[in-house]
């Protein structure tokens, strides 16, 4: 049983026909090891972060740090990664609930940056407790470009460390640059990440 | 214990100027750490007030324990000057 539109096939014997849909390609994973930081650099070691795809994918997985209220943070290169300091303006909010149910809420979360070659925050202070992680992705769009700014947009689920609660963070803003990213750094804000890993994946 | 940087799986180790910089870093979070945990707990008071504010009209009158637990809201931060505390806030419970 197939799927036809308008007589183009879409779906037969279980499978989508060429040319419909894409791909999520897999490229490369990095697993930190109470590791300062983790970096992903176009160029080499089977790492791609160039015009191959116009989209692409960080997804994180049981990020544990070593410190306490540390949050996980990111930011871009645009020379191979000799330096992290791409200037962003952006915004962010969080949708909170602590384990004892004392409150709800959502808000406005001041993780927003102006103009500034800081670390871009993608959670709030993580938990570090030994069941305590940090999963969530971050989604840079063609960091190739000559002619745009570098949008992102992030969202991370966590243990927050401070109230004992679930939170998810949203972020989403700009590299201020028309200058191609080619690498990209996360980090925690103090402390190591002790372990975790980051998935690196192509849209195309 | 010295820092590495994980760059596409390769292990490299920080330089010296890089240990001294992440020092800094680190010591102006830690520095931080109780403006943004009593910002966290400012947060959390306002979205709690805000959920009764349309009890406080002109048109309406408050319950005594309506305007308690929205004094206790607003006390909420008296005391509060460590880390500790502020992760430790005992909320009232709305009436």
């Amino acid at each position: 049983m197939g799927l036809i539109s308008n007589g183009s096939t879409i779906f037969d014997n279980g499978a989508m026909a060429s040319g419909f849909g894409g791909n999520m390609v897999f490229i490369k994973k990095l697993t930190a090891s109470s590791s300062a930081t983790l970096s992903f650099v176009d160029g080499s070691d089977g790492v791609v972060l160039d015009d191959t795809y116009k989209e692409y994918v960080f997804t994180f997985k049981n990020i544990h740090p070593a410190t306490d209220q540390a949050n996980f943070q990111f930011n871009l290169s645009i020379d191979a990664g000799s330096n992290y300091n791409v200037t962003k303006t952006s915004s962010g909010f969080r949708a909170f609930h602590p384990e004892n149910d004392s409150y709800t809420g959502l808000a406005y979360w001041a993780s927003g940056l102006a103009q500034s070659t800081n670390f871009q925050s993608i959670t709030d202070g993580l938990d570090n407790d030994n069941d305590s992680c940090g999963n969530g992705t971050l989604t840079l769009f063609n960091p190739s470009s000559a002619v745009f700014v570098k949008h992102y947009i992030s969202t991370c689920q966590i243990n927050e460390g401070g109230s004992q609660e679930s939170m998810n963070n949203f972020v989403g803003g700009y590299g201020n640059t028309t200058s191609a990213v080619d690498a990209v750094q996360f980090k925690m804000s103090s402390g190591n990440i002790d372990s975790g890993d980051i998935c690196l994946y192509g849209i195309a | 214990m010295p820092r590495y940087h994980n760059i596409n799986g390769v292990q490299v180790q920080f330089t010296a100027e890089e240990e001294a910089a992440r020092d800094t870093e680190e010591a102006a979070w830690a520095a931080g750490a109780f403006d943004r945990a009593i910002a966290d707990v400012r947060v959390k008071r306002d979205r709690l007030i805000a959920q009764t504010d349309y009890l406080a009209l002109s048109d309406n009158t408050l319950t005594d324990a309506m305007t308690t637990y929205r004094q206790a809201l607003r006390d909420i931060t008296n005391g509060v000057d460590t880390v500790e505390k502020c992760n430790n806030i005992t909320w009232p419970t709305k009436p």
